[in-house]
């Protein structure tokens, strides 16, 4: 270890690096077991980012309170992305610089994901994470875990819930342009046409619009009878919804999980009463989840989403794998992780695939006058 | 006394023991980049750093040496990592021919946004920048079947020759060492010289000479291409690229890095960048809250940007300068030479029924007159008679309304003022117009590169013909001071050798006297008929009647826009016209 | 023809957006000559402020807007001292960089101090809209209209017929003669900047109901602003006005007929449509520099 923490003093004196935070991350040997933890603590994403500090806080403290992992305590180091992909590039790879760490539990946007499964791939440790762009588990990364179903699930089950459940064919999709809302939208009209639907109209729009107008005059014009969105951010999805109603469309509207959002609902009251939402994460869903529900009202204030269920549930299988495995050494952790089956985390069951895909369902929940109510959960075999 | 053969030995000895110094740090760096065992994080940010910086050269030389602004280098470093990254992903292009095929979009979009618009420059110039920067985003976003949309593009390879990030990065040191090496001397250049005039005062530049708008448009077109050079470079090393890493946003840092770390050299580029790449990462301590690390960011630009004018590169070498030896060499230079065109006429210059009109203010009405080689021609008239609309109008600064204007049998009504230059025409401003952060040296050789110049080009002869010409109007032995710690009058002097270096066929002087003591005036007077003397048509325009009855021997007088009277001095200087027009203005002025 | 009027309608509300915002840049730009890249904090920070004085402390709409303006004159103030004043003497450039500076050290102490949660603000009208046939009037974009309407006429009056906005004029016109006439030039420089945070502030208001209050919502805003005083003609107030107008509606309609997603591209591809064949914009600048 000697060694080691002599070239990266030498490497930081050179280029004059912040040298406390070298030595500090190099100091050999710590009692704790830690866990490194890429969030958004600037940028646009900076408010989903304190969702997900406390998510993960919530399992920490309980697992610490049990007797941490391999009789350790544990501890979570934070970096932040800036909600932007160079950096978190950067801060995955400040993490991965510090050897103490076990496993880290990385970002819920897909494209930051891909940008960081490179040195993911490099650093060869298990990396759990919440982006849903179903390719980043296809990408011959054995370290990648998801701890959310991946967005071929999410088209699946709005396609299901709307076509099965609510028995309407006029289908208008609107979607973000970015990556997340794009794969959902391709997931989705993929979905519908094995239902035998084609959508009516399909509409993206560029992210922090401020104005919907042509949006929904296009969806009036097709005469939709149902409705599903991807959308990204909060604000977006309000100005969209109050638009909507204002502008006379009534249709029955399916989304993605942002339209369930505790911000969400708060921006765009009224309008998404009634409005249906997929959500991997659903208080009423299961005794986990409810649990989770409370700890978390504990110590937020606020009501949970999706944000913090996932790396509450990717930190405490992070902590199962590896007491399970009985070692800290990433080829048996990854191998003790496989092996999983039929943990009932907060988000649902984990079965993880040989993929590293945990979840293979979605909650459908709808929102009743602004208070979140559970309605189905659908399930397809991984 | 030196020969300039020796000087400029000395200089090239200098410049080479300089390079050999340079090849052995960069060699050391490169060692140090590809054998000293970094981990990724730092990896990383060496990679990000390397690249950027040769991005934020590009700011360097069009920010920086030429004055203009551009808020999209964002965009041409993104369309060099796309070059790179789709090329070597989808269309199984080597990454070298990716490269290539790069920089010629991005010379394109860069010769096509400066053609289009770097004649309007400062604010437009920066909105059609941040138009051309937000367009590119969407169009990367929006463009799927090609661009991959927001996915942006993984799984980019590196040159095979380059397997390992380490030796990439070594790579990476090369190039960004090669463009510093070439930023560096670009100043020294005619192209550089040319990109500062531009910058330092527009219209003295058009005037000596120098083809503003494709100075401009070359100066953005090598700033595209380092954005770009610097993005193909950065996909190699991040194997990744997507849209939102090449966002207005990123404009704005690559352009807060120019300026943090100096405008003026590429040490300030790679300043500038290190620091704003490694500050954000230093103050990560900071992240408790959020948002904190960054608004000290913005706050430390503010402060630079008013207590370090010249960026940090600026400052430390404000500080250096007093400890580097200033050469101070007079050289023996032969006697300043005026060669003069093969005359097709007597008439040199041929003023036709020129007019110029504001609306309906008639500045120059239908004037007409006719210089002769060799002679000294006077332009008279009191305030507002429309002497310096003539001037500006014969130099190309405002094209008339009509009539026609012909230097050495060529048309000249309608060229542009670079144009006039070349086919002889030289001059100087009543208010002086020098380009301000250079040496009286520089200035001069300016002067002289202008296109067309009949006397020998070449380094050695372009900076011996200046050096006569500094000579010739006694300045000679202060030819490396900067401009501004001359003296009004001695500032006078250097631009009238500037146009003399260019061996212009007539030299228009735009009131030489305004602003002159009694003793400067003499020595002017003096200096004019020694250039007169050497054969060169003057044509001079003031309203100071003792310098122009010396030196004039034909004189054309203009008031309200009209001519009044033209012939020699006696005859127009008693011409009844005249003296009212005069008189009746000298009355006016005394109330 | 339904679509189309309400297209129209939303296209001059957003563009009256624009318009407000746009018609502070103007000011500041005619008394200075810079272009200032923190407009578009003007209005966030107003509309942070009436969160807090509106939301938070609950007290009444008009007690709080009157306090919100009040800060914003404040704000302007010191942005001046902080920001422009000590750099009145140098090129435009450093300028530019000391404002895109504040513009970062504002959002981010915003969010440092509030957190990055959208906040609502509720209209300021009580009813939501009118229906006219199929069109439906978001009161929110009347309100915003009626505001404009108003606020451009009252700057007609104040430049035109009082002796401040005289001064204000020559000011802008030339400073050294209007220094030389005795007009205290720094002082009419504070006022401009003063103005126009007011006014940046005001649009911020009255748009925060429908965009919700963000740090970002003032950058895509004043993008488009600066967008439309180009369009506009560089300095020109009546330009500014139909440039914000029109680029509201020309994105709108081509959201409507082109493409969504591309929609900020057709703000940019009018403008430089106009810089590369009406470089003076609708109402003409001289772009010439005199010898």
């Amino acid at each position: 270890m000697s060694h080691f923490t002599r070239r990266q003093i030498a490497a930081g004196l050179m280029l004059g690096v912040a040298a406390p935070a070298i030595i500090r991350s190099a100091s050999a040997q710590s009692a704790t077991l830690k866990i490194g933890q890429v969030v958004p603590i600037t940028g646009p994403a900076a408010e989903a980012g304190k969702y997900a500090m406390a998510g993960a806080k919530i399992a920490l403290e309980a697992i610490n309170k049990n007797g941490g992992i391999l009789g350790k305590q544990v501890e979570i180091i934070t970096e932040d992305d800036q909600t932007t992909n160079p950096g978190a590039v950067l801060a995955f790879s400040k993490l991965a610089t510090n050897a103490d760490i076990v496993g880290f539990i990385a970002s819920i946007r897909s494209t930051q994901m891909h940008a960081m499964a490179p040195d993911i791939l490099k650093t060869g440790k298990p990396t759990m994470f919440g982006g849903t762009d179903p390719t980043l588990t296809k990408l011959d990364n054995p370290w990648l875990f998801r701890c959310r179903p991946n967005d071929t699930y999410s088209g699946k089950v709005i396609a299901e819930f709307g076509v099965k459940e609510l028995g309407l064919k006029k289908w208008g999709i609107v979607h973000s342009t970015d990556a997340f809302g794009t794969n959902g939208m391709k997931a989705l009209d993929e979905s519908l046409k094995a239902l035998g639907i084609t959508p009516v109209v399909i509409q993206g729009y560029a992210n922090q619009s401020q104005d919907f107008t042509p949006v929904v005059l296009a969806l009036k014009q097709a005469g939709i009878d149902i409705l599903s969105s991807y959308f990204t951010f909060e604000g977006d999805l309000g100005i969209f919804a109050r638009q909507l109603r204002q502008l006379g469309v009534t249709a029955p509207w399916v989304g993605s999980p942002s339209i369930v959002n505790t911000s969400a609902i708060k921006l765009a009251g009224p309008a998404l009463n009634d409005t249906y939402g997929v959500a991997d994460y659903a208080e009423d869903s299961s005794p986990e989840a409810k649990a989770f529900a409370n700890n978390y009202r504990a110590l937020m204030k606020v009501a949970p989403d999706n944000q913090s269920s996932w790396t509450f549930d990717a930190m405490n299988l992070l902590a199962a794998a590896i007491n399970k495995a009985g070692k800290t050494d990433p080829a048996a952790v990854r191998e003790a992780m496989l092996s999983i089956k039929g943990y009932k985390g907060a988000e649902g069951e984990y079965n993880f695939d040989k993929n590293g895909d945990g979840l293979h369902g979605y909650n459908v929940v709808k929102n009743v006058k602004g208070s979140i109510e559970f309605a189905k959960h659908i399930e397809f075999p991984s | 006394m030196t020969s300039m053969v020796d000087i400029h030995r000395a200089h090239a000895q200098s410049h080479k023991r300089g390079l050999i110094a340079y090849i052995i740090l960069i060699g050391l760096l490169v060692y140090v980049a590809t054998t000293k065992q970094f981990d990724a994080y730092i990896t990383n940010i060496l990679m990000q750093a390397v690249t950027y910086s040769v991005a934020v050269m590009g700011l360097t030389v069009v920010l920086g040496l030429c004055g203009q602004i551009n808020l999209a280098q964002a965009a041409f470093f993104g369309l060099g990592a796309y070059a790179v990254g789709l090329g070597t992903v989808d269309y199984g292009i080597s990454f070298w021919g990716c490269i290539v095929i790069g920089i010629g979009i991005v010379l394109f979009f860069g010769a096509f946004l400066g053609t289009s618009t770097l004649r309007l420059g400062g604010h437009y110039l920066a909105m059609v920048t941040i138009s051309f920067q937000q367009i590119l985003t969407l169009v990367m976003i929006n463009w799927i079947p090609v661009t991959h949309g927001p996915d942006g593009v993984s799984k980019i390879l590196k040159p095979s020759l380059f397997p390992t990030p380490q030796s990439y990065l070594g790579f990476c040191v090369v190039v960004l060492a090669v463009v510093g090496y070439l930023v560096w001397h670009l100043p020294e250049t005619k192209l550089g010289r040319a990109m500062r005039a531009v910058r330092d005062n527009e219209l003295a530049a058009g005037v000596t000479g120098i083809d503003v708008q494709r100075t401009k448009v070359i100066a953005f077109a090598i700033c595209a291409l380092l954005g770009g050079l610097g993005g193909c470079l950065f996909a190699g090393g991040f194997a990744y690229v997507s849209p939102d890493q090449f966002s207005f946003a990123e404009s704005i840092v690559f352009l807060t890095m120019v300026l943090l770390g100096g405008v003026s050299s590429p040490v300030g580029a790679v300043i500038g960048t290190g620091l704003l790449i490694l500050i954000p990462e230093w103050l990560r301590f900071l992240k408790s809250i959020p948002g904190l690390y960054l608004a000290i960011y913005g706050l430390a630009v503010i402060l630079i940007v008013l207590f370090m004018p010249d960026g940090i590169w600026g400052f430390v070498s404000q500080k250096l300068k007093r400890f580097r030896k200033v050469l101070h060499l007079s050289a023996d230079v032969p006697e300043l030479e005026l060669v003069q065109t093969q005359a097709h006429a007597d008439d040199v210059l041929v003023v036709t029924s020129l007019s110029k009109h504001f609306g309906g203010l008639k500045a120059v009405d239908e004037i007409s007159f006719t210089v002769k080689r060799g002679s000294v021609h006077a332009l008279i008239g009191p305030n507002g008679s429309g002497k310096t609309t003539t001037l500006n109008v014969l130099s190309g600064l405002y094209t008339p309304t009509g009539g026609s204007v012909s230097l050495d049998g060529h048309d000249i009504t309608h060229a542009a003022p670079h144009m006039r230059t070349a086919v002889g025409l030289g001059r100087t401003f009543q208010n002086i117009r020098l380009f301000r952060s250079m040496t009286a040296l520089e200035n001069v050789i300016i002067g002289g590169e202008r296109s067309g110049n009949p006397v020998e080009s070449g380094a050695l002869a372009r900076e011996e013909r200046a050096r006569a010409a500094l000579n010739f109007v006694g300045l000679g032995d202060r030819a490396e001071e900067l401009v501004t710690s001359f003296s009004y009058g001695h500032q006078r002097l250097i631009e009238i050798a500037r146009a003399l270096a260019g061996n212009p066929t007539v030299l228009l002087l735009d009131e030489p006297a305004a602003g002159l003591n009694s003793t400067e005036k003499m020595e002017l007077r003096d200096l004019l008929k020694r250039i007169a003397a050497k054969g060169l048509t003057i044509l001079i325009i003031d309203h100071d009647m003792t310098l122009v009855g010396a030196v004039a021997e034909h004189i054309t007088v203009l008031n309200f826009g009209r001519r009044i009277a033209d012939g020699d001095p006696v005859s127009v200087l008693n011409h009844p016209d005249v003296v009212t027009a005069y008189l009746g203005s000298d009355a006016n002025a005394a109330h | 023809m339904d679509l189309v009027y309400q297209l129209l309608f939303t296209g001059i509300g957003i563009g009256s957006v624009y318009a407000l915002v746009a018609l502070g840049f103007v000011l500041i730009f005619r008394a200075t000559n810079v272009v200032n890249f923190a407009q578009g904090e003007f209005s966030m920070v107003a509309a942070f402020l009436m969160v807090i004085f509106a939301v938070d402390l609950e007290w009444p709409y008009w007690l709080s807007l009157i306090l919100s303006l009040g800060g914003m004159a404040i704000y302007g103030a010191l942005f001046n001292l902080g920001v422009y004043y000590p750099l009145r003497h140098r090129t435009y450039l450093p300028v530019i960089i000391s404002t895109i500076g504040a513009s970062i050290l504002v959002t981010n102490s915003t969010l440092a101090l509030y957190g990055p949660q959208p906040q609502v603000l509720s209209n300021l009208l009580d009813f939501q809209g009118i229906n006219l046939g199929t069109v439906f009037f978001d009161s929110q974009y009347l309100l915003i209209i009626g505001v404009t309407i108003v606020l451009v006429a009252f700057q007609y009056w104040f430049f035109e017929h009082t002796l401040l906005g005289k001064k204000l004029q020559a000011t802008s016109q030339d400073k050294e003669m209007a220094s030389l006439l005795g007009i205290p030039v720094a002082a009419m420089i504070m006022i401009t900047f003063v103005y126009s945070a007011m006014i940046g502030g005001l649009a911020g208001i009255l748009v925060a109901p429908i965009l919700f209050v963000s740090i970002h919502m003032g950058g895509t805003i004043a993008l488009k602003a600066f967008a439309a005083t180009i369009i506009g003609g560089f300095g020109d107030v009546a330009g500014a006005i139909i440039g914000g107008l029109a680029l509201g509606v020309i994105e709108t309609f081509g959201a409507a007929y082109v493409s969504v997603p591309y929609k900020d591209g057709f703000a940019f591809l009018v403008l430089v449509m106009f810089l590369v064949f009406r470089p003076q914009g609708i109402f003409g600048e001289r772009v010439a520099e005199k010898a």
